[in-house]
């Protein structure tokens, strides 16, 4: 519930200093607070923004359900994006995702277990210049390898897992 | 060649307003604001010959015209940032690089254009952009170059970001203005064009990231200096995205009109592990592809039609002869179907067709009925609603034709004969 109250409170905020002539301009922005600070897009969520911004729930959740980017279902604490649209596919995208979900036993879509990773293959991420590439949430990784890129991830868990381990901070 | 575009990009600190201002930056607008009416800046860009470089290459100065001489108001300003065609990249290097270079092409043609506020419409996608071009606008504020009353005049912008969510549809100006109002991303019809109905159906102009960093130049140098550039009915620098099977793929400012093989060969370092060029598609993934034997061809929207293709984004997505044309075909088609927006019949179920007979072939069980059925829908899909689905087939009906024995082979061998 708190963390309702302070989507609340955000949403609040966002209508105070809106750049837009009509409030359902607002339905993205603020879909991308919900996405961005809780593990999925839920009905109470787009309820509160329904709610707030005065417009019908359907019109915001026709807005979370359009969007590639917004998950309506849970995803992990990182979202890694694995492109394998025509530059990255050439360059060998398709075997990275498939080491990556191999190496964690998932396939794309889904979430690892421990709720670290959410697997996604990607369309074109304008990183073409460095194909293949993936992003770990907002963060870019380029000329990858199968090798490369399932290092990378492990180097993420490592750290998520010193986090949670007194002994190792 | 001189850097027009690309002018600032290499220098340190090229996205903060300091480096940019010490560089001759917001000059343009200065002298817009101070010596030149409204229209005389629209005359510049009308006989500067610019032409949009989003992929339509409409004439921008007439798009101005057309939403000056509108009475509604307010007006809206929009710099489409939506860069969603694959293997595009260019529009990111302008953004992360040279934010302030978009912002003065956007101050300069709100002010030309009647505008009061502007809109940033930018791709969920690009997340180190839109930090950048928050400071930036931040910055710019600070300097009194946004807000009421710009340095003392009576005009007044400002500039504000939207973030898209990934939708490859909201790069059409018309479902841009959908999604930008916070409504699902499906194209309007057109006529009305947004200069007269767009954004709250207030007249609305629309213009892609790299033709506004062209403004400044235009302004602070004159016409007839930039349209000595690249193609006498095309004019102008032209970036250029290349990638695929390229030794150095990259961002290439280019004059416009560059022979295709040029770009491939000497700026791009030609192919990668000195293979044989199998095919390109010159304008993106909507681009009809071109075999080896036509790349001596001048990349510009007339030359590129005249081609039977399109210079569209100008993304040049280069083949080796190792690669499946199928398997490309398929996978950009696959791209198509996920961003279909499902509004109208051609589009959402020939995507999805297509996608279908592609794969089957790909994986060895197609027929040569497959390849005449292709065809068909290809043609049913030119009746779509928008232009996605316009194009959408072109890279499949392009290689079914160009390529037609490695999809016979396909059929033949019932596998692909690129896997072992």
């Amino acid at each position: 519930m708190d963390n309702l109250n302070w989507l609340v409170k955000e949403i609040e905020k966002l209508k105070r200093n809106s750049p837009y002539p009509s409030a359902r301009s607002l339905i993205m922005p603020a879909l991308w607070i919900v996405e961005k600070h809780f593990p999925e897009i839920l009905p109470e969520h787009m309820e509160v923004i329904a709610k707030i911004l005065g417009v019908k729930p359907v019109e915001v959740e026709e807005i979370a359900r359009f969007y590639a980017m917004f998950h309506t279902k849970k995803k992990g604490k990182y979202v890694v994006r694995v492109c394998t649209n025509l530059s990255c596919m050439l360059n060998g995208g398709e075997s990275i995702l498939q080491a990556i979900c191999d190496h964690f036993g998932v396939k794309p879509g889904e979430t690892t277990k421990d709720g670290l990773f959410t697997i996604e293959e990607a369309e074109c991420m304008g990183l073409c210049n460095g194909a293949p590439a993936m992003t770990v949430n907002e963060t870019r990784f380029t000329n990858l390898t199968p090798q490369k890129a399932i290092a990378v991830l492990e180097e993420f868990k490592r750290k998520e897992n010193g986090k949670d381990n007194p002994q190792e901070r | 060649m001189e850097k027009i575009i690309l002018r600032n990009v290499s220098r340190e600190n090229s996205h903060r307003i300091e480096v940019y201002l010490k560089h001759g930056g917001y000059q343009a607008f200065r002298k817009v604001l101070k010596e030149m009416s409204p229209q005389d800046v629209i005359d510049e860009i009308k006989r500067s010959g610019l032409r949009g470089r989003g992929g339509a290459g409409f004439p921008t100065g007439l798009k101005w015209e057309f939403a000056a001489a509108d009475f509604k108001e307010p007006k809206y300003f929009i710099c489409n940032a939506d860069e969603g065609e694959p293997c595009t990249f260019k529009d990111r290097l302008i953004i992360e690089k040279d934010p302030h270079a978009i912002i003065e092409g956007m101050l300069i043609g709100a002010y030309a254009t009647g505008c009061s506020i502007g809109y940033i419409y930018l791709r969920g996608e690009y997340p180190i952009g839109k930090k950048i071009l928050l400071q930036a606008i931040e910055e710019t504020r600070n300097k009194g170059f946004l807000g009421k009353n710009i340095l003392g005049s009576d005009f007044s912008f400002d500039i504000f970001i939207h973030s898209g969510a990934g939708a490859y549809i909201c790069g059409e100006e018309t479902a841009l203005i959908e999604s930008l109002e916070g409504k699902r991303g499906e194209p309007r019809i057109k006529p009305p064009f947004p200069v007269n109905a767009g954004f709250m159906w207030k007249p609305t102009v629309v213009n892609n990231v790299e033709t506004l960093a062209n403004i400044p130049v235009i302004i602070e140098r004159g016409a007839d200096w930039y349209s000595s550039i690249g193609s006498p009915d095309c004019p102008g620098p032209k970036l250029y995205s290349v990638s695929g099977k390229v030794k150095k793929p990259g961002v290439y400012e280019l004059p416009m009109g560059t022979l295709l093989e040029e770009i491939i060969f000497e700026h791009a370092g030609g192919i990668k592990e000195n293979r044989k060029l199998k095919a390109v598609f010159p304008g993106g993934a909507s681009s009809s592809v071109l075999t080896s034997e036509e790349i001596s061809v001048k990349m510009d929207f007339p030359s590129l039609a005249k081609a039977g293709t399109m210079l569209g984004s100008g993304a040049v997505m280069v083949l080796d002869e190792t690669d499946c044309i199928v398997k490309a075909a398929l996978r950009l088609s696959m791209f198509f179907r996920h961003e279909s927006c499902g509004k109208c019949a051609p589009c959402r179920e020939g995507t999805d067709w297509i996608v279908r007979i592609l794969n089957r072939i790909e994986k060895g069980v197609g027929s040569e009925d497959d390849l005449e059925t292709l065809l068909t829908v290809a043609e049913a899909m030119e009746n779509s609603f928008c232009g996605l689905g316009m194009a959408a087939h072109n890279p499949v009906s392009s290689t079914v034709r160009k390529f037609k024995d490695e999809y016979l082979k396909h059929i033949s061998l019932k596998r692909c004969p690129f896997k072992e």
